[in-house]
């Protein structure tokens, strides 16, 4: 069991993948940003790649610890101290009953993944222990983290001292710049080539209005082809609007002119367009940047972006570790 | 139109959005659904789950398991398989929901939008019945509640259904509000551009409003077994038929609900047939209303 002495700035339980099988009830997987770090911090404790472990964004949370365990940090810095002694990250460490753990502000990247051994034991919510803040389901009761929460941990045997390789680390960029992987469609053909070639060169800026349902994108105007302008009324007045449809995980999706990445928490169907979507094995840089911060986007293809997932997930295994 | 040939379009790594047409047609949507159950029933390998929506089917899959030409082959395989819509008949429940038209809360909800947001707005039901050509709120109220509701899709928040109505008699349409409401009360029905919703709990909305049902569509705390395995009620292919009921016995209903012994009116033994359903609209009058 893990106390929370200070929850932080929305400190959640999640799980990978998250809850699966219930988009066609509107209900999102939720689930880790950067379940690249994610995923290793487990590894490094000796859990399945996807048990629960806590999602820390920007600030984190100080906990203390009822027994002992093994735990392993990963994704961003937030100078964590275990009874003011630093903690360092990609590494499993041993921790005594009583010891805490305290974490500060996010100094490089935005969100870091505490893994326990045996995994977080929250009550799974529909086959997932992810927490959806927004409507009060999984994790916590529902939400994140609050002062005086107890969050139950299931029984496991973690190895201290073990380390994810340097070069199965994610690159978590330091000068505000991330080049992010993006498939054409499902509606790149609602775009013209000049738009298409200005969506690929510009720079876009992460705006502040971003949560985990979606992330909003400061930039260039958007222009269409006729397949937004000549459409029957039903579609909508806007040129971005369409007949409401389904929406893919990870989609830029335009409202009006507003690029919106939708993420974990993101709805699962609506009334605009989707020109491009960013694969799974991309959305940890989306989960390490900050607001203000540039996207830069790179086209690649739908068989690139899976090669890159399977990659991904050999990466997240033992094979990382030493 | 319907196109002659689905358009499959990549979302990502691991998403297909399968689109059967280009308008507001429930002919499209019987397709995008005849295709959800007919992956379903074969347990596809490789399709982790679809998403139907008005005039296409979204299907996340694994690419591991399958490719995107494979599963491109694979749907296509199934859809000439469905045959024409006619064939199609799908597995339908049917909800009835007593229904409080022109009530309180609504308008309160109304007031307060206008009262501090847009004061010209019109009070919604009186606006909805203008814009259709109807004589006032009781007209819209007979019209409304006429027909039975095909749930489409479900989506913006959790369990939140997109509805037809499948009586072309019946058939509204309405813009959305601009700018948004700030908050709905919970089940509350409202309608824009031609799809009925109700609103599973207190959110921000778009939709015209005119009424309201005590019954919860969203079960959180797992009261009700009706629910079955899910915290949201509907399924993409239910029907719902809004029942006219006093605001008294709204309230009565509300107390049940309360305490538990609510009933909820479900019929389980139909099977919604396509080819019938088409053969009955032909036969009706689609100039007259209630």
């Amino acid at each position: 069991m893990i106390e929370v002495l200070k929850p932080g700035l929305e400190t959640s339980v999640q799980d990978y993948p998250g809850r699966i099988g219930f988009w066609n009830q509107g209900f999102p997987p939720s689930g880790p940003m950067d379940s690249w770090s994610f995923r290793l911090a487990n590894v490094l404790v000796g859990n399945q790649p996807g048990a629960a472990g806590l999602e820390a964004q920007y600030i984190g949370p100080t906990l203390k610890f009822q027994r002992d365990t093994v735990i392993a940090l990963t994704g961003a810095d937030m100078g964590a101290k275990l009874d003011d002694a630093p903690v360092p990250l990609w590494r499993s460490i041993t921790v005594k009953a009583g010891q805490v753990l305290a974490m500060g502000a996010a100094r490089v990247g935005t969100r870091c993944y505490l893994a326990i051994a045996g995994g977080i034991a929250t009550d799974p919510w529909l086959g997932s222990r992810s927490t959806f803040h927004q409507a009060g389901v999984g994790g916590m009761e529902g939400s994140a983290l609050k002062l005086g929460h107890v969050v139950p941990v299931a029984a496991g045997a973690g190895t201290p001292g073990r380390e994810v390789k340097e070069s199965a680390r994610p690159p978590i960029r330091t000068d505000k710049r991330w080049d992010v992987e993006v498939c054409a469609g499902p509606n790149d053909d609602w775009i013209d080539a000049a738009g298409q070639a200005r969506f690929l060169s510009a720079d876009w800026k992460l705006s502040a209005k971003s949560n985990r349902t979606g992330f909003r994108l400061d930039g260039p105007e958007w222009t269409f082809t006729e397949n937004a302008t000549n459409k029957p009324p039903e579609h909508g007045s806007l040129p971005s609007n369409i007949i409401d449809h389904g929406y893919p995980l990870g989609a830029i999706n335009l409202a009006g002119q507003t690029p919106i990445i939708l993420v974990n928490d993101g709805p699962s169907m609506g009334g605009f367009i989707n020109p491009y979507t960013v694969p799974s094995a991309a959305f940890w840089k989306l989960g390490q940047s900050k607001p203000g911060e540039i996207y830069n986007f790179r086209q690649i293809s739908v068989a690139e972006a899976q090669a890159m997932a399977r990659h991904l997930k050999a990466m997240c295994t033992e094979a990382s570790i030493i | 139109m319907i196109y002659d040939e689905p358009r499959y379009m990549p979302g990502g790594d691991r998403y297909m959005l399968i689109e059967f047409g280009n308008e507001m047609n429930l002919e499209l949507n019987f397709m995008a659904q005849g295709l959800a159950g007919a992956i379903a029933a074969q347990r596809l390998k490789g399709v982790v789950e679809t998403a139907p929506c008005f005039a296409s089917l979204l299907v996340h899959y694994e690419p591991e398991d399958i490719s995107f030409e494979d599963l491109k082959s694979e749907m296509s395989r199934l859809i000439a398989a469905l045959g024409p819509s006619d064939d199609i008949e799908l597995p339908s429940r049917l909800f009835y929901f007593p229904t409080a038209y022109c009530d309180p809360w609504t308008r309160a909800a109304i007031e307060d939008y206008t009262a501090k947001i847009n004061p010209q707005k019109e009070y919604d039901p009186a606006f909805v019945a203008r814009l259709n050509g109807l004589s006032g709120p009781e007209q819209l109220v007979r019209v409304h509640s006429g027909s039975e509701y095909w749930v489409a899709s479900l989506g913006f928040w959790p369990g939140l259904p997109f509805m037809m109505a499948l009586d072309p008699r019946c058939v509204i349409t309405a813009p959305k509000y601009n700018p948004p409401r700030t908050w709905t009360p919970q089940g509350t029905v409202g309608m824009g551009g031609a799809s009925t919703a109700i609103y599973p709990v207190a959110t921000p909305g778009g939709y015209q409003i005119f009424a309201r049902i005590p019954v919860p569509i969203w079960d959180p705390k797992r009261r009700f077994s009706v629910f079955e395995d899910s915290i949201c009620l509907f399924r993409p292919g239910d029907r719902v038929k809004f029942v006219p009921v006093s605001v008294q016995e709204f309230e009565e209903a509300e107390r049940q609900v309360a305490d538990g012994s609510y009933q909820y009116n479900v019929v389980g033994y139909q099977k919604f047939s396509v080819a019938q359903y088409k053969s009955w609209v032909a036969s009706l009058d689609r100039g007259k209303r209630f």
